[in-house]
């Protein structure tokens, strides 16, 4: 038996009908709408996601063994990519939303998706006990949307080998960084590499200088790449690529990119705490020529500034127990306890708590014994202190940072070939931004 | 008594259909006749496919085209959820009219006019060369020729990106002996480097298929040549080249459709040459951006289905060609 070409059509348009229905609903389901704040009586149990295998479930075994009323369930996720893509899958589902994610955006992207709660009221009491950069990069508008998360805080590497070689001091402001950039070049060697595919250099001197990309005024986003902080930033870069100052090794390429580095071609690497055992672990040539130093500060600087962001952690909406959640995670992030058992177990080192306001107790066990040479452990952790204790922590990045986020990369690209200004690239990327914001409904201005 | 119906065989071996009463009186269920439980059966070894393609292929086509028919905003700051409204074909009225999705369409076009007859001509070659060998010696090429399609894509990418590395890689050093300087990774050669890579990756496919056809071309038409006088040229182009010119069409049509959708490559190389690939550099790519950076599912789906249609529209037009030229 066969079916008619009427009762053909008839089915195929209801089934097209059905799944675009379906898609509606799917499209237009709106996150769950915020749980009210509840001081958790307990004894309650909670899930909280990471993707860190090694430490993190010892120090959730620590908190449950010393903890009553909050009982903690750790989810290990296979990595950051998972945890993203499972995360918006249980939003979407809204069954098991788990208590705590660690930070996988932008706080402000956070937002735009409707994915975390207000947690003001709980951060409030303990803030203190957090840095202000860590503090600083939890808030949206003056509200605490995350915990409070420290930034891995920039300072340098130099290559005190080639320095000394060349009778040059480690320049001390951006400004000196270029004129020693100059006389390096004579020598063949480049004062710092800048990769085509990377504007996080650019980020964090703008930073740095004091930029404010993106400001909430009302219901409203102010929007300026072009202030004169970051002209500041832009000013430096250019001088360095103009005068064929700097390298573009690529990130892609790591053999080429460490081989380069560990040559005695390049005088000063930008870098955080957490990359200076990669760096050993590939050097060969240069291990124990380099030495920590302070990051450059612009010459006109009141205070001494260091750069770097971090995403927050947050408490998702539909989590019913945010104060177990913000009593855990303050817990992990500042007991002596729970940091002592997140030690590793194969290197013995516990990192460092970078939203805590006083860092200098852990710096020098993450020092690695062979690439600093000489320089004492103690001096080089006194280094990454100072950076951290100085971190601006906020570099607010607006509501659509994945759009222009790559927009950038293309424009920095092309400035470090020379093909355009890193003005005029500064230009395009906040026309590209009015765009967008236009398209998305959100409402912004242009600052002047 | 079996409900099952079977064929009947003769005493010379020829099958036979049952007879209309051992039909009727095995029929269990009266909906059916015997003829369309035949085909049913006949019809039930593709269903495997036909379940993957539906699952796979058709449904994903419907969703992506519900898709393109709405609209999602936000509002004030943009934080929170966004109204998804029904936006007809307004999706499709952007895109039809954007300049940088149609740039990169012309540029990936561009590149195809220049690879994929560089493919097929490498292919056609090859597979010539082989049909000219023994057997145990086409055997060995065809299988080593066939490596380079078994590694996957992202792989590739990665030996390549090593191979033209200019620090660590042995071609700058090798090409360095002769005098040239070749950076693989400049502005000027990142097209040269990524087409070279599409070579190697997919020569080894198109030769299989050519060669399979060359092995059906019937050996004695090439005797007749060779006493008529032609040479091993004469043969390969008038008589074997003709012969496969469907395979070729195939090979070609689906060099087209890849390239056409040419995406991990410059996705890859993105990083070695940013102020040229960026992130709109192919069509892939923007609907790629459009999807998971700008976040505009909708009108990703809709530039998808705009591509789907260019491509087959391509596919078309060069098939009509060609077989116009056959005819």
């Amino acid at each position: 038996m066969s079916l008619t070409n009427t009762k053909r059509k008839a089915l195929s348009i209801s089934a097209a009908v059905a799944a675009i229905g379906l898609l509606a609903g799917c499209g237009s389901a709106s996150a769950p709408a915020p749980a009210a704040p509840a001081a958790d009586a307990g004894p309650v149990t909670i899930d909280v996601w990471g993707w860190d295998a090694e430490s993190t479930q010892h120090v959730v075994d620590a908190f449950n063994a010393s903890h009553d009323k909050i009982k903690v369930n750790y989810v290990l996720q296979a990595s950051n990519t998972a945890t993203q893509t499972n995360f918006r899958n249980v939003m979407e589902s809204k069954k098991d939303i788990p208590c705590w994610i660690p930070g996988i955006a932008p706080i402000s992207t956070v937002l735009v998706n409707g994915w975390a709660q207000d947690i003001t009221k709980y951060i409030e009491p303990i803030k203190d006990t957090y840095s202000k950069g860590a503090q600083a990069a939890a808030q949206v508008d003056g509200k605490y949307y995350g915990f409070p998360a420290g930034p891995s805080a920039t300072f340098m590497m130099a290559n005190k080998a080639v320095y000394e070689k060349y009778g040059l001091a480690v320049p001390k402001t951006w400004e000196d960084f270029v004129t020693t950039g100059k006389e390096l070049k004579t020598h063949g060697v480049t004062v710092i590499n800048l990769a085509g595919e990377d504007p996080s250099t650019l980020l964090q001197m703008s930073q740095q200088a004091g930029a404010n990309w993106f400001a909430i005024d009302g219901d409203k986003w102010k929007v300026n790449l072009q202030d004169d902080a970051t002209m500041k930033a832009v000013d430096i870069i250019q001088k360095l690529v103009d005068n064929d100052l700097v390298a573009h090794q690529t990130y892609k390429d790591r053999p080429a990119l460490y081989s380069y580095f560990d040559s005695g071609q390049l005088a000063t690497v930008p870098l955080a705490w957490w990359s200076m055992t990669g760096y050993q672990t590939n050097f060969k040539a240069s291990l124990g020529q380099w030495q920590a130093v302070d990051v450059p500060q612009f010459k006109d600087a009141k205070q001494f500034v260091s750069s770097g962001f971090a995403d927050p952690g947050f408490v998702p909406v539909g989590c019913e127990h945010p104060a177990a959640a913000v009593e855990y995670i303050n817990w992990t992030s500042s007991s002596k306890d729970a940091i002592e058992a997140g030690r590793n177990k194969k290197t013995g080192s516990v990192g460092v708590p970078t939203n805590l306001a006083d860092v200098s107790a852990y710096t020098a066990d993450v020092v690695p014994d062979k690439i600093f040479g000489a320089q004492p452990a103690a001096e080089v952790g006194a280094v990454i202190s100072k950076a951290q204790n100085a971190a601006v922590g906020k570099f607010e990045r607006g509501p659509n940072y994945d759009a222009w986020f790559p927009e950038l990369q293309d424009q920095w690209g092309k400035a470090m070939a020379k093909q355009i200004t890193l003005k005029q690239a500064m230009a395009n990327v906040q026309a590209f931004i009015a765009k967008d914001l236009d398209s998305k409904g959100i409402k912004y201005e242009v600052s002047k | 008594m079996s409900s099952r119906l079977e064929v009947r065989k003769s005493l010379d071996g020829r099958e036979q259909e049952p007879s209309r009463q051992a039909r009727a009186g095995a029929s269990a269920s009266p909906r059916f006749s015997w003829r369309t439980k035949q085909r049913l059966k006949g019809a039930s070894f593709t269903w495997p496919f036909v379940i993957g393609f539906a699952v796979f292929t058709l449904l994903p086509m419907v969703i992506g085209l519900g898709q393109s028919l709405f609209a999602s905003k936000t509002s004030g700051l943009g934080f929170g959820a966004a109204t998804v409204s029904f936006a007809g074909f307004e999706n499709f009225a952007r895109g039809f009219i954007d300049p940088v999705f149609w740039s990169s369409m012309l540029r990936v076009s561009i590149y195809a006019v220049v690879i994929v007859p560089v493919i097929q001509l490498i292919s056609l070659a090859l597979a010539l060369l082989i049909d000219a060998v023994k057997r145990r010696v086409a055997n060995r090429f065809r299988l080593l020729l066939l490596i380079p399609y078994m590694i996957p894509g992202i792989v590739a990418i990665m030996i390549w990106l090593y191979l033209y590395s200019p620090v660590v890689g042995p071609l700058k050093p090798f090409f360095g002996l002769f005098g040239i300087h070749a950076d693989f990774f400049s502005s000027g050669m990142i097209w040269v480097s990524i087409g070279n890579l599409a070579v190697w990756g997919s020569i080894g496919f198109n030769m299989l298929i050519l060669f399979g056809a060359l092995q059906a071309v019937p050996r004695e038409i090439f005797d007749a040549a060779r006493v008529d006088g032609a040479s091993e040229f004469r043969i390969a182009m008038s008589i074997k080249v003709p012969y496969v010119r469907g395979s070729l069409v195939l090979t070609g049509l689906l060099s087209i459709i890849g390239t056409l959708q040419i995406f991990n490559e410059p996705t890859l190389f993105r990083s070695i040459s940013p102020e040229s690939i960026t992130k709109d550099f192919t069509p892939s790519m923007v609907i790629y951006n459009q999807a998971f950076q700008v976040g505009n599912l909708n009108y990703a789906a809709a530039l998808s289905i705009i591509l789907a249609a260019v491509v087959g529209v391509a596919s078309v037009i060069i098939y009509r060609l060609t077989n116009k030229v056959e005819s």
